[in-house]
């Protein structure tokens, strides 16, 4: 195959917006998108509410400097003051950038894009289209890269780089359609495949994919990984499936509810109850259904989110989707019962270690998204800022890659690579030897996951969690895969899934070990408070020789200062 | 306000039978099916249940899913015959309204290449899309983008707020009667798409894609059916975006498109006469007696089966208002003729 200039990993809005970059940078480069799924799938289309930009339409008042800060202290100063520079003084220009190439924005009265309040900002700066805000850029961008003639590679599956010493050749894919290993040799690869939240499989609200496969590669290939241990949990997640009940409920009066009838919010969040910060009310949650205060079920313990004295005029005016979504995924009608729910894992604020214009480590390798870690959440996202994210440093990596790509030669990737990929691949799919079911294993790191490396931390447990996750590494050596056929082989995507799953979860379960303090998501029982002397810092995981190796790198600061985070 | 455990119903299972279609191009050479039966409790998915198959029972199964949650559209399939997402469809629900008792009976997709199993081929849907320029080629140029915003009015936004709900899990398209007879139809999704750019303010080439909508293929070869509509997963009114571009395309030009004339004046002389179609005759008049014979004939039995079909011309009672119409209608005539001739010098 001829060889690429810019070979994009990941079809979500960031490895959209790089393509386009890439392209507007530079015609005549010749660029290609891989996705496992088709572009429009990506995870990218679940978020529902906004994405933040001091626009200042609906606050006259808002300015890019308060976006700054609200980042700044939401990430609990983990974030790098100049990374949020960049993110904050280009939102408003990539919103309208945006809206100028036909992303359907809600409207204010005076027909200018309409902002909505959301967590942890001081004024209204979420820009959204009504509650398919992510689906709608999504839709937007990928018609745009039609537009403009993106090559796509549709349902290809990224397996490996190709390394040579400090230099990558390019990627190695699997066509899924045909079960062919394929080289893409490259001058330049961008990763932007999206989160790994999903690592606590049915306690996730990510899609099926968000197993941080391009993480995963990159760690395999020697490129660290920052900040893994940060993993944000919303409270209200359906029981069965992860999805996730949005705020709303409770903002129109929802009850959360113990098995004993109780209101237990009123013990750990007396004045604002149920409307408490999402960190805290997922904290409250979890203590009430570890204390044994929750309802039990096969499915796992829950408590109730409580509609019902809202009335059936109110929901169905005011919460239609609220009640589609349990009465679809659920089964239960939240006009006539209580919805069963608990905490969900819901954002990955690790990532591939970059620098502000999404540079690896590695020559000619970037990554942005969710996928990459600038970092702009440090510890904590905050909602809205992680479309931001994705649109914001997914562009700045397609110029970039665009623009560095003629610094490198183009590598050849051999037949033999391919071949061995190929065997590796299809290694599980011997009957002699492996027995062990993906599901089974899958299952087990979601909840050794939930269970010890969850929202309450504390050493023993995540020893605990380190152990189990490498008795399932060892486990996942003897995986079968079942279905051995070519075409569409979904059984070996799952398998290759939950390999990097179980990569990651090493690393994620490594970071909270070591970080002996708690900030942002990361809440450690054994010591419950920040400790900026000696954890004011990332933490860097590197593979080497097989082992996961912690180091860390400095938190850039700039005009703030380190403060207590109160709300 | 003690609520019992039991609440949900967690103990209550029913045996439940998926008769799943079976198609791997490598091995058969003709598709069958296969069947699964699992206890299933209140509150799953028909893609829970597949997924429960897949990782307890037959790992080849293959389908495609993502999100789970009703917006990525990957997991359209028929379900007991009705094209849908099976990661928003509750098991009981279809239990509920099976014909064979306890027999749930899942097939892929129609109208689009079969892949294996479940999965079908979308590349189809995406080249019509691109064939339609099925995105904003906005009037602002884009050295200037990222300035400053279109003031867009709430009554414009609601043009397309409904159709930007779409989420190309192909539903529509595998339900379209039309599709059924000829694959190269623009498709109801890509109708959709198009008419909430040719509706879009931003948009430069409204003309350029109506053009092409014109064409053969395109949308004057819909038969009214409203299978679309009534099976899209989203409850988008796609046939509001249907008669839209119609509407569109005879205002602004008018009878000139050779393809598309005959159908142009079938449907104009059905609004003068009744105030709304007669879509039963409508295939015949445009495409002839034997092409309406050889192509729909055997879809319109099946219809009448199912009590579908359009009622017959007679029973067609004229809309209400119909002199209003009427005036509105000469009008209408008028402003073509006259287009025409400013075309035609
Ligand atoms: C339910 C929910 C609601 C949210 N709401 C909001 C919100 O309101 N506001 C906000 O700012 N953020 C929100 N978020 C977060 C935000 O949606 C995500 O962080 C963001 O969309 C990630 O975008 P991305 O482009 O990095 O990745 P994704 O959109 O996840 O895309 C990843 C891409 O990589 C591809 N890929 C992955 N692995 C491979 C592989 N091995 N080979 C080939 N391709 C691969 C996938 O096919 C996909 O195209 C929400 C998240 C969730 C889960
Ligand atoms: S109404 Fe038209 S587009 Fe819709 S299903 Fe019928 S023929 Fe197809
Ligand atoms: S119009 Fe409806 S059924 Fe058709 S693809 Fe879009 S969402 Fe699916
Ligand atoms: S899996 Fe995404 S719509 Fe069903």
């Amino acid at each position: 195959m001829k060889p690429f200039d810019v070979v994009i990993v990941g079809g979500g809005g960031a490895g959209l917006y790089a393509a386009m970059e890439a392209m507007k940078t530079n015609p005549s480069l010749n660029i290609a998108v891989l996705s496992k799924v088709y572009p429009n799938r990506s995870h990218t289309s679940a978020a529902q509410g906004g994405a933040n930009a001091a626009l200042a339409n609906k606050a006259k008042n808002d300015t890019v400097e308060m976006h700054i800060f609200d980042t700044i202290k939401g990430s609990d100063y983990l974030a790098d003051q100049d990374a949020v520079d960049v993110l904050c003084s280009e939102a408003p220009k990539i919103i309208r950038e945006l809206e100028n190439m036909g992303t359907p924005w809600s409207r204010m009265d005076d027909n200018t894009i309409a902002q909505r309040p959301f967590g942890g900002a001081t004024l209204p700066r979420c820009c959204y289209c009504s509650d398919k805000t992510g689906h709608t850029i999504l839709q937007t961008l990928y018609e745009q890269c039609l537009k403009k003639g993106v090559i796509f590679f549709n349902e290809y599956f990224a397996l490996n780089l190709s390394v040579n010493g400090s230099r990558s050749r390019g990627l190695i894919a699997m066509n899924m359609k045909s079960g062919k290993v394929e080289a893409f040799p490259a001058r330049t690869v961008i990763f932007a495949t999206g989160g790994y939240a999903k690592m606590y499989w049915n306690r996730s609200s990510n899609a099926a994919g968000n197993t941080g496969d391009g993480q995963a590669i990159a760690f395999r290939s020697g490129i660290p990984l920052k900040d893994m241990e940060f993993v944000q949990f919303h409270p209200t997640g359906l029981r069965k499936s992860g999805l996730l009940i949005t705020e709303g409920a409770r903002g129109e009066g929802g009850y959360l509810v113990n098995k004993d009838g109780e209101r237990f919010m009123a013990r750990y969040a007396k004045e604002k109850m149920e409307l408490g910060p999402r960190d805290l009310v997922s904290r409250s949650i979890e203590t009430e259904i570890l204390e044994g205060r929750g309802f039990d079920s096969p499915a796992g313990t829950y408590i109730h989110l409580d509609l019902t004295h809202l009335g059936a005029d109110l929901i169905k005016s005011r919460l239609p989707q609220i009640r589609e979504m349990s009465m679809q995924f659920e089964g239960v009608d939240p006009i006539e019962e209580p919805i069963p729910i608990r905490p969900t894992a819901h954002y990955s604020m690790g990532g591939i270690d970059t620098d502000n214009f999404g540079r690896t480590v590695m020559q000619g390798v970037y990554a942005a998204g969710e996928c990459g870690c600038v970092s702009v959440h440090g510890a904590n996202r905050l909602g809205g800022n992680s479309l931001l994210d994705i649109l914001v440093f997914g562009r700045i990596a397609g110029h970039t890659a665009a623009e560095e790509a003629q610094q490198f030669e183009p590598g050849t990737i051999s037949e033999g690579e391919l071949k061995e990929q190929l065997d590796e691949v299809r290694g599980g799919m011997h009957s002699s030897g492996n027995y062990e079911r993906y599901g089974a294993l899958r299952e087990d790191l979601g909840k050794t996951l939930a269970s010890n490396v969850g929202i309450y931390r504390e050493s023993s447990l995540l020893q605990k969690g380190i152990q189990e996750i490498s008795e399932l590494k060892e486990r996942f050596k003897k995986v079968r895969v079942f279905d051995t056929s070519d075409v569409f082989n979904t059984n070996l995507m799952q398998v290759l899934e939950l390999k990097n799953m179980l990569d990651l979860a090493e690393t994620v379960a490594a970071g909270a070990y070591a970080r002996q303090e708690s900030r942002g998501s990361h809440t450690r029982v054994d010591f419950p408070v920040r400790d900026d002397v000696n954890w004011h810092k990332h933490t860097l995981a590197t593979l080497v020789n097989g082992k996961v190796v912690l180091g860390e790198k400095p938190v850039t600061m700039g005009r703030y200062e380190l403060q207590e985070r109160t709300y | 306000m003690t609520v019992p455990i039991d609440q949900h119903n967690e103990g209550v299972k029913k045996n439940v039978t998926f008769r799943v279609f079976r198609f791997n191009p490598q091995v058969d050479s003709k598709p069958y099916f296969d069947d699964y039966t699992i206890p299933v409790e209140r509150g799953i998915t028909v893609l829970r249940s597949l997924n429960y198959i897949k990782e307890h029972i037959d790992a080849s199964v293959s389908f495609r899913a993502f999100c789970q949650a009703g917006i990525c559209g990957s997991c359209g399939m028929r379900v007991n015959g009705r094209s849908q997402l099976a990661c928003t469809t509750q098991v009981w629900d279809v239990l509920a309204r099976s014909r064979d008792e306890g027999i749930i009976k899942v097939e892929p997709l129609r109208n689009l290449p079969l892949i294996k199993d479940l999965i079908v081929d979308m590349d189809p849907l995406v080249d019509k899309m691109k064939h339609y320029s099925n995105w904003i080629d906005s009037t602002m140029p884009e050295a200037s983008m990222g300035k400053k915003e279109f003031l867009i009015s709430e009554e414009e936004f609601l043009r397309y707020d409904k159709a930007t709900d779409c989420i190309l899990c192909a539903s529509c398209v595998s339900e379209c009667s039309i599709l059924r007879a000829n694959k190269e139809y623009v498709s109801p999704a890509v109708l959709l798409k198009s008419y909430r750019m040719n509706v879009d303010s931003r948009d430069s080439i409204h003309g350029q894609r109506l053009a092409e909508l014109v064409k053969d293929h395109g949308v004057w070869d819909c038969t009214h059916c409203y299978r679309c509509q009534e099976s899209c997963v989203k409850s988008i009114p796609i046939m509001d975006a249907i008669h839209g571009i119609r509407e569109d395309a005879i205002e602004s030009r008018g009878m000139k498109d050779t393809s598309g004339s005959k159908h142009a004046e079938a449907f104009m002389s059905d609004i003068e006469k009744k105030g709304k179609l007669v879509e039963a005759t409508l295939p015949i008049r445009t495409n002839g007696v034997v092409w309406t014979l050889q192509n729909l004939l055997p879809m319109a039995v099946k219809m009448i089966m199912k009590r579908r079909t359009p009622p017959p011309p007679p029973l067609v009672k004229s809309a209400k208002g119909i002199k209003i119409f009427r005036e509105m209608f000469r009008e209408m005539t008028e402003h073509v003729k006259q287009d025409h001739k400013s075309h035609k010098k």
